[in-house]
């Protein structure tokens, strides 16, 4: 990997964990700048492996370098950037992100850092996003930590729980998820054959209906969807044929269902498999859906059953109210219990969010169903109804395209846009604006003329035009 | 089923507002913004941090004098960067060596090292400044800097961290070839110093070595000055020593990196033919078996080398080399061109670059459709990058062999492309070999081929194993010669030509080859057959009684699919007897076809006046050849229908009266006609004959179709004729109005071809009836001359077959349309105000009608019986209720029919033969005439 790099001392503390399955990761860190001493790593966190594959010199060494720019760090205080390094002449990519803390009486850079061979650059890529967004939120826990801390005059080492086991709460899903990810992705590419458009008639592997609601939710909530059941093969049929409307690099980012026991729910995945348990039921955690960064679509594949989540722009009002309160929780907490991790959310009593979450379906459209009832015409085995499928693909995206830029350029026109984009029916217009959202965030505010509307708001505002 | 133990505090049902006040105790510092978007953001706005206009390329060096500066900018312009502090971001991204890595003596080594250190890439941002950057490292040689290295960056700034991050890897691609580039020159400059350096070394010894003797002879061997002089000899032998080494590093690079599969070395394009690039810029290879010694000495000046001293100083007062004189000024300036390219290649909203992407991967899916509406040059390329992909990876071309198959194409042809030489006299060998040369994945295809033939395209053409030219160089030449001798070759300039022999060249891939389906048995000269029979003369010569059967019963086929009331006008070769229906003759006057003569052609439009006075309909005209190809049994007029030859009501005797009004108002009006739609402006056109039509026209020319369709309300009419394979001629006066309303109405013209080939924009001399077939859409000159009135004539002649619209007087002829179709098309009260907008929902519109043409003609109920004894009426309801149920009626189901049979022929051509539909199709429809 690299020429070997001496060792700091003292030796910094590591945990090796358990991963089950291949690693792509290769160790994550936790450095911080000292005002004496530069950078110093503080935490070294690796799976555990028969092979060591970078040395704690080499990861030192590697942490060390994240840092080392920073000293001209002119970031707002509370700011968390994010720093993406493919370092050839190592052999690896470190993803790092930089922000402020408090360590030792003092205001400090610190950097959390995970590190991967470059040769998983393309797998690494697609799930960016996914592990950006969790670090980052581990990361406002952490500040708020290590303020308190402060503020309690304990030192990091004498605390019961330490910014490091509160990194670890999140570092080791992490992991697992990248392992997981690892074996289980779906392909950038999909074999048709794999899916239900390769049935001989719409009905022959479920019912018409249930294809329909589960695709055209899946298209509403921006191409977001969990499938849950007990039988593995025909869970993952229907993950791929969801996979089928995703682009290549979203497809990377979703996640089969294994045979053997299931993965936990991980947010962030575009399409995921979910097993159920022997008792017929999964257990969903109601944090992490609502952390996603989409709307999520629940297909249970045994009752055959579509629920979805509200609309983007609603979805992401509560994700966010959610974050406060379990930040706003972790800043009044006065005891170490009610600093556990694991019982933050349970602390906070403030905000109740609509337990149900996911409801029904209740938005008819016309473009997907037209697009089944059509592609089973076409003779299934050959590359017919790829074609069909890749064009169906293209006029949704031109549609996007069309109601972004028209939303550009005149913001009140909701009515006439729907006309002239023949977007009349409210399935149709909820597809294409979760497309269009999906490639500018913040088009359906600014569409409706309003930061927040419940999805119950805004049907009347579309009702109304 | 969720059944989350974080469920479980949550019972209480509230609304979002109450606890908000509650989430203010919460310092901003440890907060997130609850909005994401605010109400009257602009979710185009830029960061109101950025202080830089636009995105930029930043080149900046670690400097060992003053440390981390900026160089330059790309673009240049100052105003990009606004007051945005390049310094402090140089700093920023220079501060680190991310390519920490050992040069200078390495231990136990006595000689310097070079370590050639591969690029590094990171991706950064300055949340304060609203700036974010992907950042290239690299290091470049310079004999006289410290360790020989000279650390340089380019970065590519932008206001948008999202866009670093999407497009990762496409800049890192970029950047890594401009780099490539900019370090293949160094090492070139790098060496030419070093064998200067030598040059000067060995001179300097020979100097002190002549000067040691001298010191020796005069005062003995142990003096002191003798013994410096040998000191400083024994200095610069260790330097020319050292020198060696470093020239030996540098110049075995290559070499070493060639066995790194993941190295892509530098090629430069057109290198020789640089205009203004001097001897010495010329790059010098760097290959051991061609040591620079060598080149490098005959190509440049000779270097008088000089005396220096053996310790060469290194001061700070010294003037470090510019980055252009690093890597030579052809590099330097071939880097420069590239990273204008990733600038522009990357400028502009993300959505736009990303979703690019999308709809490349897309059409790459539904090549058999992409001849219909999409952009040529996209799905071309991507066809053409897809062969050679296949040729430099034989593995990943393998690949899909074992899965499903990419496209429908593999599934009918198996095409391989097999370059030939293309001569008349193509000998059996060759074919064979060319048969040979075809690689075994075809095989693995071929049982699925076949399967699809049989189904898809029942009496096709290109069943069963044969050899096929689809086209070739000369039929490509010949179709141009016929366009152009035919039409009016003084008007087409000489850069068209010179454009059109370009482009020509560049098709080695297509038209340059032979294509086989599959592989055959027997195939003989005589199984070659030419794409276009109508058009191409020489080649029919190919075709023999069997082929030309096979020939006619697919068009048949064809023919008998595309509807009763549709009407097929065939061209056949000349030496076929001529068929003539003594039904349609009545209908039609009579008319008889033969294919064009070349020949009479060039003799009529040569000075612009018809020498042959055109036949009466009655008589027959005796430049065309006509076989009517009508099926009896299927042609039923009934009342309504547009086919019925009854209802044809053009008053031909309204047409001299027409004709001669037409003329007074050019001499009285011709300058009156300058509407707001409209200006005579005609270097505003964008469309030129000979330049491909690139997606940039046709989004410039949805301007000029919205205004179209608010101000014409028969634009619905004009559209529809289009759509429907119709000719639509635009008859002006104003060359500028005409061009303008032909540019706009471009964009719904379907199988446009690469250069528009189906667009004479411009058009000042009659045209015949062959025209129509090669021209869809005509600007039509009105001129008040002798030859107007021929002009005009023609018109009037050819009118039943044509739809007319009067840029002067704002009329149009044409059938009548009453589907929906275009109506959602082309809505006067659309509210879309910008051309390009407008122009992706024409897109839109039309993928999704291409979408559904695709659906019908591969469906295969509806276009075969289901039992033995279903008749062929039955089939054709079973097709019209299916577009009743897809909501296509009256002239929608025309529309897709037309599209349909473009499909079909293309389908059976192989992607990416030509414009012009084989047949030659008139709608015989009752005509109407709209005015304003």
């Amino acid at each position: 990997m690299s020429a070997s790099c001496p060792p700091q001392s003292p030796a910094v503390p590591k945990t090796e964990i358990a991963i089950e399955g291949e690693s792509p990761l290769l160790a994550a860190t936790f450095a911080y700048w000292d005002n004496i001493l530069g950078p110093r790593v503080r935490h070294i966190w690796s799976p555990k492996t028969e092979q060591l594959l970078l040395s704690d010199g080499e990861i030192t060494f590697l942490a060390n370098h994240t840092l080392n720019g920073e000293i001209l760090r002119s970031a707002e205080y509370g700011a968390i950037d994010v720093k993406f390094f493919v370092l050839a002449e190592k052999g690896v990519i470190i993803v790092s992100l930089i922000f402020d803390g408090e360590l030792k009486a003092d205001k400090n850079t610190c950097a959390l850092s995970i590190i991967l061979p470059q040769t998983e650059l393309s797998f690494y890529l697609p799930l960016h996003r996914v592990c950006v967004d969790r670090l980052k939120h581990i990361i406002r826990k952490g500040r708020i930590w290590m303020h308190k801390e402060e503020v309690d005059k304990a030192c990091l080492e004498g605390s019961g729980h330490s910014i490091i086991s509160l990194l670890t709460t999140e570092i080791i899903p992490v992991m697992e998820l990248l392992s997981s990810m690892k074996s289980h992705s779906v392909p950038a590419e999909i074999d048709l054959r794999d899916t239900l458009l390769n049935d001989d008639d719409i009905g022959d592997s479920c019912h018409e209906d249930f294809l329909h609601k589960a695709i055209s939710s899946h298209l509403q909530t921006c191409g977001c969807s969990m499938v849950v059941g007990s039988n593995p093969d025909k869970v993952n049929k229907i993950v791929r044929t969801l996979c089928l409307f995703l682009t290549p690099t979203e497809r990377k980012c979703s996640r089969l269902c294994r045979a053997e026991s299931s993965f936990r729910y991980d947010s962030g995945l575009f399409v995921q498999g979910l097993l159920k348990d022997s008792t017929g039921s999964f257990v969903l955690p109601f944090r992490q859906v609502l952390y996603a960064p989409y709307p999520t679509t629940h297909i249970d594949v045994d009752v055959n059953t579509v629920k979805q989540m509200a609309p983007c722009h609603e979805h992401i009002y509560n994700q966010r109210r959610y974050m406060m309160s379990e930040l706003t929780a972790l800043w009044k907490a006065t005891s170490d219990e009610e600093m556990a991790p694991d019982t933050i959310v349970h602390a906070d009593e403030t905000f109740t969010p609509n337990l149900n979450v996911f409801q029904d379906v209740s938005h008819k459209d016309t473009l997907v169903k037209s697009f089944l009832d059509q592609v089973f015409q076409l003779k299934p085995g050959l590359p017919l109804r790829s074609i069909f499928l890749a064009q169906f693909l293209l006029v949704l995206h031109r549609k996007a395209l069309t109601l972004i830029n028209t939303s550009k350029m005149k913001r009140k026109s909701l009515r006439n846009l729907k006309t002239d984009l023949d977007l009349t029916t409210e399935g149709d217009l909820n597809i294409t604006m979760a497309l269009a959202e999906k490639l500018k965030a913040g088009l359906h505010c600014f569409v409706f003329g309003k930061s927040f509307y419940t999805s119950v708001q805004e049907r009347d505002v579309l009702l109304s035009f | 089923m969720i059944t989350s133990p974080d469920l479980v505090a949550f019972t209480k049902e509230d609304d979002f507002g109450d606890s908000y006040t509650e989430l203010d105790s919460l310092p901003d510092e440890f907060s997130v913004p609850l909005f994401s978007h605010d109400e009257n953001k602009n979710p185009w706005s830029k960061t109101s941090f950025a202080k830089f206009t636009k995105d930029f390329i930043l080149i900046s060096e670690f400097s060992e004098q003053v440390g981390p500066q900026p160089l330059l900018t790309i673009p240049e312009d100052p105003r990009t960067c606004g007051s945005f502090d390049l310094n402090y971001f140089s700093l920023r991204i220079m501060s680190v060596d991310y390519q920490a890595s050992f040069v200078g003596h390495p231990p136990g080594c006595g000689y310097p090292k070079l370590n050639f250190v591969e690029d590094s890439k990171v991706v950064l941002g300055d949340s304060k400044e609203g700036a974010f950057a992907y950042v290239h490292h690299l290091t470049l040689y310079d004999l006289e800097a410290r360790g020989f290295v000279r650390p340089f960056c380019m970065a590519y700034i932008s206001a948008d961290e999202h866009k670093i991050m999407g497009q990762f890897l496409e800049l890192s691609s970029e950047f890594s070839k401009a780099s490539e580039c900019l370090k293949t020159g160094n090492r070139k400059a790098f060496a030419n110093e070093l064998e200067k350096k030598l040059k000067d070394l060995e001179y300097t010894r020979t100097v002190l070595h002549k000067e040691t003797e001298l010191q020796k002879k005069a005062n003995g061997c142990y003096s002191t000055q003798a013994i410096e002089k040998a000191n400083e000899l024994a200095n610069v032998e260790k330097s020319i020593y050292e020198h060696k080494d470093l020239l030996k590093q540098i110049t075995s690079y290559p070499n070493r990196k060639i066995k790194d599969p993941e190295f892509l070395p530098y090629e430069p394009d057109n290198l020789f033919n640089s205009a203004g690039l001097d001897q010495d810029q010329m790059p010098n290879s760097f290959n051991t078996d061609d040591p620079p010694e060598d080149s490098s000495y005959v190509r440049r000046p000779s270097y008088t080398p000089q005396f220096i001293k053996a310790k060469s100083a290194k001061c700070f007062d010294k003037r470090l080399k510019t980055l252009e004189e690093l890597c030579d000024v052809y590099f330097f300036n071939q880097t420069m061109e590239q990273l204008a390219q990733i600038e522009k290649m990357f400028r502009g909203d993300l959505i736009y670059i990303s979703t690019n992407q999308i709809f490349g991967a897309l059409l790459k899916k539904q090549k058999i459709t992409n001849f219909l509406f999409e952009d040529y040059e996209d799905h071309r390329d991507e066809v053409e990058r897809d062969e050679y992909c296949q040729k430099q990876n034989p593995c990943s071309a393998a690949e899909p062999a074992l899965s499903e198959p990419v496209s429908i194409e593999d599934y009918t042809s198996c095409v391989e492309t097999v370059p030939i030489k293309l001569d008349q006299e193509i000998t059996d060998e060759e074919l064979q070999e060319a048969e040979h040369t075809e690689s075994s994945p075809c095989d693995v295809t071929r049982d699925n081929s076949e399967e699809a033939i049989d189904v898809d395209i029942k009496g096709s053409i290109s069943s069963g194993d044969s050899i096929e030219v689809l086209g070739t160089e000369k039929s490509f030449l010949t179709q141009g010669n016929l366009i152009k001798s035919e039409s009016q070759p003084t008007l087409l300039s000489p850069n068209s030509e010179t454009l059109r022999k370009k482009a020509v060249s560049k098709r080695t891939n297509s038209e340059d080859s032979i294509e086989v389906l599959s592989t055959t048995e027997s195939h003989l000269p005589e199984d070659l057959r030419a794409t276009y029979p109508s058009a191409i003369h020489e080649e029919e010569t190919y075709l023999d009684d069997s082929e030309d059967q096979m020939y006619k019963q697919a068009l048949t086929e064809l023919g008998r699919e595309a509807g009763p009331e549709v009407q097929d006008i065939e061209l056949f070769n000349p030496q076929e007897t001529t068929e003539v229906d003594s039904a349609c003759c009545m209908g039609q006057e009579g008319l008889v076809f033969e294919e064009a003569m070349p020949e009479l052609a060039q003799e009529c439009s040569d000075n612009g006046v018809i020498n042959v006075a055109p036949q009466s309909c009655r008589q027959g005209d005796q430049a065309l050849h006509v076989d009517f190809s009508l099926d009896d049994t299927s042609y039923a007029p009934t009342e309504g229908s547009p086919g019925v030859l009854i209802s044809y009501d053009l008053n031909s005797s309204l047409l001299p009266e027409e004709l001669s009004r037409l003329n007074t108002d050019d001499i009285s009006d011709s300058n009156s006609f300058m509407s707001a739609s409209t200006s005579s402006d005609r270097t505003s056109s964008p469309f030129l004959e000979g330049n491909p039509i690139t997606e940039r026209h046709k989004k410039k020319a949805g301007q000029s179709a919205l205004r179209f369709i608010r101000q014409y309300p028969f634009a619905q009419q004009a559209i529809y004729s289009l759509l429907s394979g119709r000719t639509l001629i635009v008859l002006g006066a104003d060359e500028g109005m005409v061009r303008k309303l032909v540019n706009a109405l471009s964009i719904f013209l379907p199988n446009l071809g690469k250069y528009g080939e189906i667009i004479k924009p411009w058009l000042t001399s009659p045209f015949q009836i062959t025209d129509l077939q090669n021209w869809k859409l005509i600007g039509l000159h009105r001129v008040a001359s002798p030859m107007g009135s021929s002009l005009l004539y023609s018109l009037n002649r050819y009118s039943r077959y044509i739809s007319i619209l009067d840029a002067d007087h704002k009329t149009l002829r044409c059938p009548p349309y009453r589907g929906t179709f275009v109506s959602k098309l082309a809505d006067h009260r659309t509210q879309i105000k910008r051309g390009s907008t407008y122009f992706m929902h024409i897109q839109g519109m039309l993928t999704q009608l291409s979408s559904t043409v695709f659906l019908y003609t591969f469906c295969h109920y509806l276009h075969l019986p289901i039992s033995c004894d279903e008749e062929e009426s039955l089939v054709v309801q079973r097709r019209m209720e299916f577009l009743h149920v897809l909501g296509f009626t009256n002239e929608d189901i025309r529309i897709i029919e037309f599209l349909a049979e473009l499909l079909k022929q293309h389908y059976l051509q192989g992607p990416g033969r030509g414009a012009a539909p084989p047949i030659f199709r008139f709608d015989y429809t009752s005509s109407f005439l709209y005015k304003i």
